[in-house]
């Protein structure tokens, strides 16, 4: 059996995501982007990408470096390739972000920034997916939660395809302009792919598996994680292509989304039946903070399907678009995602510190490291201010919503602080910080 | 095209025997470039790291009702080969455990902290064995950096994992 290390720059691609969600926080804050611009605008372009690639997307990378080898137990098939993805994924982002800009006429920029900024992307994210593909293909036949990665790398694929044709379109190429359909009926399958498919697919495989984990629950019903697996596939098989022969005319654009958000809505009933019940028969009784939190986004997650399908039956769905995007980046992905940092960078920070002096000095416990009731009061304000500013898209009210923003930005820098404490062991008792033969850990880098 | 031995180890197991030992005899049988077909009641996970030292390269397949056909063959390159490690070494049987540790209640890493202090307390080829809810990933590698041996699997149940550390003789 092989070990399982620690990734050495997952810690690193945390620190960056959370910088462009901080970032992407901020100038929702001051006003920039959707709703006080159209959804379609190049400012509300420049926020969902940061907040897609530069915070989601980059943090999803480093987790999935981390826990792919602990969720099919083979090493990493390339550890050397993930420092160079990251510097390709945040160069290829700003280069990307800035062509953007040039779009709205905020910066002077040449036409081919949004082409290279797209190829740089797409390099970066194929050396991650060809990393991560080799990594599961090395363990076949694959564990269930890895069927959603491997799902989730499939997505991203095709998220990242139609992005690169829309930069494109968007540069005004002359193969772009082959292309005039494209913005209308792709960017649904871009959204679908990168929201649906990448991000929330493959956060439900390895949420599976951690839960399971932290709560000491055996893992779950094999049936129900089939169904989730099975209809979550249809659902992106059927969204997919059905919207690729939409491009050609051959079906219509509804007919094939309403028959992939009924399978979405099965794959997600499905999933969220499994969760339940693994918190019926945890071991664990006192649930830790990163769990609790978890299970509120996953609240977040059902609001977002149930909403959805009321939209679609009262029509108004073009018109809610918005808010629902926010409450499934934030109330969904954000929020599992720093609900589950609060766990694991407490956890590979202990490792890497205590690791090697285990079982032969006194050594803190992971709990040591955090301290729960002050984080506790960040992850309410940041709850609070996901769904108040959901509630503010809905009701059309910017400014409500630019305030809520901020509260959930204070908790992000609230959280975030939270996050370098247990780094640097602050919180842990000066008599048991160190022992002989243990060393600090540095911030953004972990020594395997 | 390689032939293989079949060996079937479940009889074996759900009488409560140990088939290492046979699965080792069948491997000295081998001819050069034949393969072995083994059948078991759960995936043998330990063993692919023994086959692996021994240039046997696998490939796994889940049965009905949960049991497995693992092919090992020799391995001629095609496969990468995992990375050494000290793990589970074919000498002979190891003496009786001198702690048992049921360690499946603990939260993380726990488990891990019991069973690495208490092999500072055992004597050189002294085993320990240990019950844990899951596959103890990250544990192995503090175990094979302190030069230790182990074995370990899936209890046929599935519902917990069966570890048994010997401290370095």
């Amino acid at each position: 059996m092989i070990g399982t290390s620690l990734c050495r720059w997952a810690i690193s691609y945390f620190a960056v995501a959370i910088v462009w969600l901080l970032l992407a926080e901020a100038l929702m804050v001051v006003g920039f982007g959707f709703p006080n611009h159209d959804i379609g605008a190049p400012e509300t372009l420049v926020i969902v990408h940061m907040v897609s690639i530069g915070w989601l997307s980059t943090v999803l990378c480093g987790a999935l470096f981390q826990f792919v080898p602990v969720l099919v137990a083979r090493p990493l098939y390339a550890e050397r390739w993930t420092l160079p993805a990251l510097a390709l994924l945040t160069l290829g982002l700003m280069v990307l972000l800035a062509g953007f800009l040039a779009l709205g006429g905020h910066i002077n920029g040449p036409p081919w920034l949004l082409p290279i900024g797209a190829g740089l992307l797409i390099a970066g994210f194929a050396l991650v997916v060809a990393n991560l593909g080799m990594t599961l293909w090395s363990a076949r036949p694959l564990p269930l939660p890895a069927r959603f990665v491997a799902g989730g790398l499939a997505c991203i694929c095709v998220t990242a395809a139609f992005g690169g044709l829309f930069s494109l379109v968007l540069s005004g190429t002359a193969i772009g302009a082959q292309w005039p359909e494209l913005l209308v009926s792709g960017v649904p399958i871009h959204a679908l792919a990168g929201l649906g498919g990448w991000l929330t697919f493959t956060a439900m495989g390895v949420s599976y598996r951690l839960l399971a984990m932290f709560m000491l629950a055996p893992d779950g019903d094999a049936r129900l994680g089939r169904l989730a697996w099975s209809a979550g596939i249809i659902a992106l098989a059927v969204g997919l292509v059905g919207g690729a022969l939409a491009l050609w005319r051959m079906t219509g654009l509804n007919l094939a989304f309403l028959l992939a958000g009924t399978a979405a809505l099965l794959s997600l009933a499905a999933y969220g039946r499994d969760v339940l019940g693994l918190y019926r028969t945890r071991k664990r009784r006192a649930l830790e903070l990163n769990t609790r939190m978890s299970l509120v986004a996953l609240t977040s997650l059902i609001a977002v399907a149930i909403l959805g399908a009321a939209c679609l039956a009262t029509g108004t769905f073009s018109s809610h678009v918005g808010a629902l995007a926010f409450l499934l980046a934030f109330g969904w992905l954000t929020g599992l995602v720093l609900a589950n940092l609060y766990k694991i960078v407490p956890f590979l920070t202990w490792l890497e510190t205590y690791g090697p002096v285990m079982g032969r000095v006194p050594t803190p416990r992971v709990q040591d490291l955090v301290a729960e009731r002050r984080a506790s009061k960040w992850f309410v304000l940041f709850f609070a201010g996901s769904w108040t500013a959901t509630l503010m898209l809905m009701i059309d009210a910017p400014l409500g919503f630019r305030v809520a923003v901020a509260a959930v930005m204070v908790a992000t820098l609230g959280l975030s602080e939270e996050f370098i404490r247990a780094r640097r062991l602050t919180d842990v008792a000066a008599a048991q910080r160190l022992p002989t033969g243990a060393a600090a850990p540095h911030l953004l880098v972990s020594r395997n | 095209m390689t032939e293989f031995i079949d060996v079937d180890v479940r009889p074996i197991l759900r009488a409560g025997g140990e088939p290492f030992s046979i699965i080792m005899a069948a491997l000295e049988r081998l001819e050069p470039g034949e393969g072995l077909r083994l059948y078991a009641p759960f995936k043998p996970v330990p063993l692919f790291e023994v086959m692996a030292s021994r240039g046997f390269a696998h490939r796994a397949a889940e049965l009905e009702g949960g049991e497995w056909e693992i092919r090992f063959m020799p391995d001629d390159g095609s496969v990468e080969a995992p990375e050494p490690v000290f793990a589970a070494s074919s000498e002979g049987d190891w003496p009786e455990p001198a702690v048992h540790l049921d360690n499946r209640d603990l939260d993380p890493p726990e488990p891990m902290v019991r069973i690495l202090a208490a092999l500072e307390r055992l004597a050189p080829g002294q085993t320990l064995s240990a019950l844990l809810s899951r596959e103890p990933v990250f544990l192995f590698r503090e175990l094979s950096k302190r030069g230790h041996q182990w074995r370990g699997g899936f209890t046929p149940q599935k519902d917990s994992y069966q570890l048994t550390v010997r401290v370095q003789p």
